[in-house]
């Protein structure tokens, strides 16, 4: 793939995939991504921001940002993948290029606590309000131990068990001498 | 001021007259998309109640509750989820793990009601207008939480088999073990079914932690036979096995046979409970098979000093005398029965009560008696030409093999019956070079063998005939005999009623054989039982009357296994043993000083 090949010789990116004819993706350095995501908007017609978006790989304590670009005269997608450690994670922002980028990444914040300095209204509620625990979509959040410590049970709740349903109703007289 | 603000106000009046571009009223509900998640459906009568669902919601919005006109009962535990809408964050792994797929989602997603308890509802058990939408949430083709089959358990081929006696089965690897481990929902449904009531996720969870000791303790619990069930145990636990509904149930008893298999015999001191200290009392058990030998475990633990009296050279009953090696090995069997050796249970062989010993004796020296003699006498086919030479009992053949004699079959057998009795008595003659038919007069769905056993024989070469009724036995001409039979047809009896097979005139056939091998069932034999004690005892059809305590009519004997129980297989009688343990102990403790 020409940009892939050009862009190689310019910046550190590796990994090309071909998931589809027109949709190929790239792996991208935390430091060179933001270059290389501005030179495929300026210099080979990725105008369109598709999308903005993260993925929490905890087994190898990374994330993966992924910009979703889309080349109109081609009818291509570029999908350009950067990997970056899960502890204080934080990323150059790209409103500069495209100012509905913003968004994507105030709900990054909000939602996985990727920060990006500089980002018009970062700090701003998106979905949350009053968040105060660790950012709801990392994996290790507990969602049961949330909804437990905030929506507690409601009274008259109440639950049972198959194994012990079952010998309560089809051997009790055996339960009592077990 | 400019023109335009003069005229602007005019230019308005000029819609004055069109239909004003409003909201359209009433206001049409947006339909939710086909795949949207909205609230719950469930088949009702498909839904077994497992509570997997329960235990994989993330938000704990579900509780499993009794639906009013759902009872518990084998494979179904009664209980239906009821979903709070307040903690339900519309994931879906409920509908994607549900292992019977009752579990779905329709695409309703407005629901307005004033009384916010609205929205803790049983979907299916309460009528919901979205109940019988085709639209919403299923689990994704191709895309699975649970794994539908069963690790294959790697066997002999039928043709290296059939040439001997060795086991079949070769069993599970540490991996495939803990693979097949890892399909358990751990639902505990299957607890019920099971005769003896085993733990059955407890273990399974303990292959999943690699720690077999745990294991052994856990099935030691409520089995301490474990060797020999792990090979031939009915499983009745398979048949309502959670992941049955998916696909193939858990190979459960495989899997307590590989907890079995990783343990020297050597090894179970340090890891299972001791028995008590001697409490002096003495408990006599007639019968060395699986109750027998049951009782006398959990008797001993609990202090008692147990006697076994058995009437064959070597314990184990049935499990050793009934079934052959290629299925239950019989140092498998001799594991068992010398681990309850070790902890001190005295057993006698060789000795037949009422002709070597007392009853009578037995009944005055110790506090209390179990009995499991089990069903000796092979039923007669009631036909003529019967005591021909030739024609013998599947019991006697498998009892002859046992003890090491070749028996005298010649070169085709004919075995009358569909049990696994029958199974085994033919897959033996293969073994003996036997061309082997078996005839059952009902059809193949209504035989009472195992499912595998009917598979195998037939795998092994054996033909199977069925609906086949024996007339008459001659001798034969160029072959020993001469079996006439003739063809049934299966009359309905009525619902709730197995159909019955009827004779049709004139459809008499003959197949010529050197030995005709009768395996239709077994009775027993209480002869041993004096008379005086005797008219304490209730018997029905041949069975032994007894109480839930496995206590008889006399409050110093107890019975279980074959001779007074239904099922007739060896979980039962293994937890008939167990439970007249605990009868024998509440008796002596409670009563018997008093």
């Amino acid at each position: 793939m020409t940009e892939f090949n050009e862009l190689s010789r310019q910046f550190q990116v590796s990994d090309l995939v071909e998931q589809r004819a027109d949709l190929h993706f790239i792996t991208a350095s935390k430091e060179h991504a933001v270059a290389v995501v501005s030179a495929l908007k300026e210099r080979y017609g990725y105008t369109h921001l598709v999308f903005f978006t993260v993925v929490d790989h905890l087994e190898k304590n990374e994330f993966h940002l992924t910009y979703m670009l889309h080349n109109y005269e081609k009818h291509h997608d570029m999908g350009v993948v950067v990997k970056i450690a899960r502890e204080n994670v934080q990323m150059e922002s790209i409103h500069h290029l495209w100012p509905a980028a913003a968004t994507y990444q105030q709900e990054m914040r909000e939602m996985y606590g990727v920060e990006f300095p500089g980002s018009p209204g970062l700090y701003e509620n998106f979905a949350l309000e009053g968040w105060e625990d660790i950012p709801p979509m990392r994996r290790d959040f507990d969602t049961k131990e949330y909804s437990d410590k905030t929506y507690y049970p409601r009274p008259g709740r109440e639950s049972h068990d198959p194994r012990e349903y079952m010998k309560e109703n089809l051997y009790p007289s055996e339960a009592e001498t077990w | 001021m400019s023109l335009k603000d003069i005229i602007a106000p005019f230019s308005v009046w000029k819609r004055a007259l069109e239909k004003p571009y409003t909201n359209r009223k009433p206001i049409e509900t947006r339909p939710g998309a086909d795949r949207y998640r909205g609230f719950h459906q469930n088949a009702i009568d498909q839904c077994i109640g497992c509570g997997t669902c329960e235990e994989i919601c993330q938000n704990n919005a579900i509780d499993l509750v009794p639906l009013e006109g759902k009872t518990s009962s084998h494979g179904d535990s009664g209980l239906r989820p009821k979903i709070d809408y307040g903690r339900c964050c519309w994931c879906a792994l409920c509908v994607d793990i549900c292992p019977t797929g009752s579990l779905g989602m329709s695409n309703e997603y407005i629901w307005i009601t004033t009384d916010p308890e609205d929205f803790r509802f049983i979907p299916g058990g309460e009528t919901k207008p979205w109940d019988d939408r085709a639209e919403g949430y299923r689990r994704a083709e191709g895309y699975d939480l649970l794994e539908a089959e069963r690790v294959e358990m790697p066997m002999l081929s039928f043709e290296e088999s059939q040439k001997s006696f060795i086991e079949m089965v070769q069993g599970y690897s540490k991996e495939q073990a803990m693979e097949e481990a890892d399909r358990c929902v751990a639902c505990g449904i299957c607890i019920a079914t099971c005769p003896a009531h085993m733990d059955v996720p407890a273990y399974i969870e303990a292959i999943r932690n690699d720690d077999m000791g745990e294991g052994l303790k856990i099935v030691y619990n409520a089995n301490p036979l474990p060797a020999s069930c792990g090979r031939v145990c009915s499983h009745a636990c398979e048949y309502v096995c959670a992941m049955k509904h998916k696909g193939e149930a858990i190979s459960i008893r495989w899997l307590k046979r590989y907890i079995i298999d990783q343990i020297y015999l050597g090894d179970y001191k340090e890891i299972l409970k001791s028995a008590d200290e001697s409490n002096g009392k003495k408990i006599a058990v007639i019968g060395s098979g699986p109750g027998g030998l049951s009782a006398a475990y959990y008797l001993r633990l609990l202090g008692y000093e147990i006697t076994v009296f058995d009437a064959n050279e070597k314990a184990g009953g049935m499990l050793r005398y009934g079934i052959p090696e290629y299925r239950l090995p019989y140092e498998q069997v001799e594991k068992d029965v010398e681990y309850i050796r070790q902890l001190g249970v005295t057993i006698n062989q060789d000795l037949k009560i009422g002709v070597d010993r007392d009853f009578k004796t037995l009944y005055d020296e110790y506090d209390a008696i179990f009995f499991s003699t089990g069903l000796k006498d092979p039923y007669g086919l009631e036909i003529a030409g019967e005591d021909l030479p030739g024609v013998q009992s599947g019991l006697d053949i498998l009892d002859e093999v046992t003890k090491g004699k070749t028996p005298d079959i010649g070169k085709s057998v004919v075995v009358v019956g569909g049990g696994n009795v029958a199974m085994d008595a033919a897959r033996t003659s293969r073994r003996y070079g036997a061309e082997v038919t078996i005839l059952y007069r009902r059809r193949e769905v209504d035989m009472p063998a195992d499912e595998e056993e009917i598979h195998e024989s037939q795998g092994e070469g054996c033909k199977l005939v069925t609906q086949a009724i024996p007339l008459r036995v001659e001798k034969g001409d160029s072959t020993r005999l001469k079996l006439f039979f003739g063809m049934a047809e299966m009359v309905d009896q009525g619902e709730g009623q197995r159909p019955k097979p009827v004779l049709i005139e004139g459809s008499e056939e003959v197949i010529e054989c050197d030995t005709v091998i009768t395996a239709i069932g077994q009775e027993a034999d209480y002869s041993f039982i004096p008379e005086e004690i005797g008219k304490n005892l209730v018997f029905n059809r041949g069975m032994v009357q007894i109480n839930e305590f496995r206590q008889t009519g006399d409050s110093k004997i107890f019975a279980g296994g074959d001779i007074a129980n239904r099922k007739r297989d060896a979980i039962s009688a293994i937890a008939d043993g167990h439970s007249a343990a605990k009868g024998i102990d509440i008796y002596l403790t409670n009563f018997k000083d008093k």
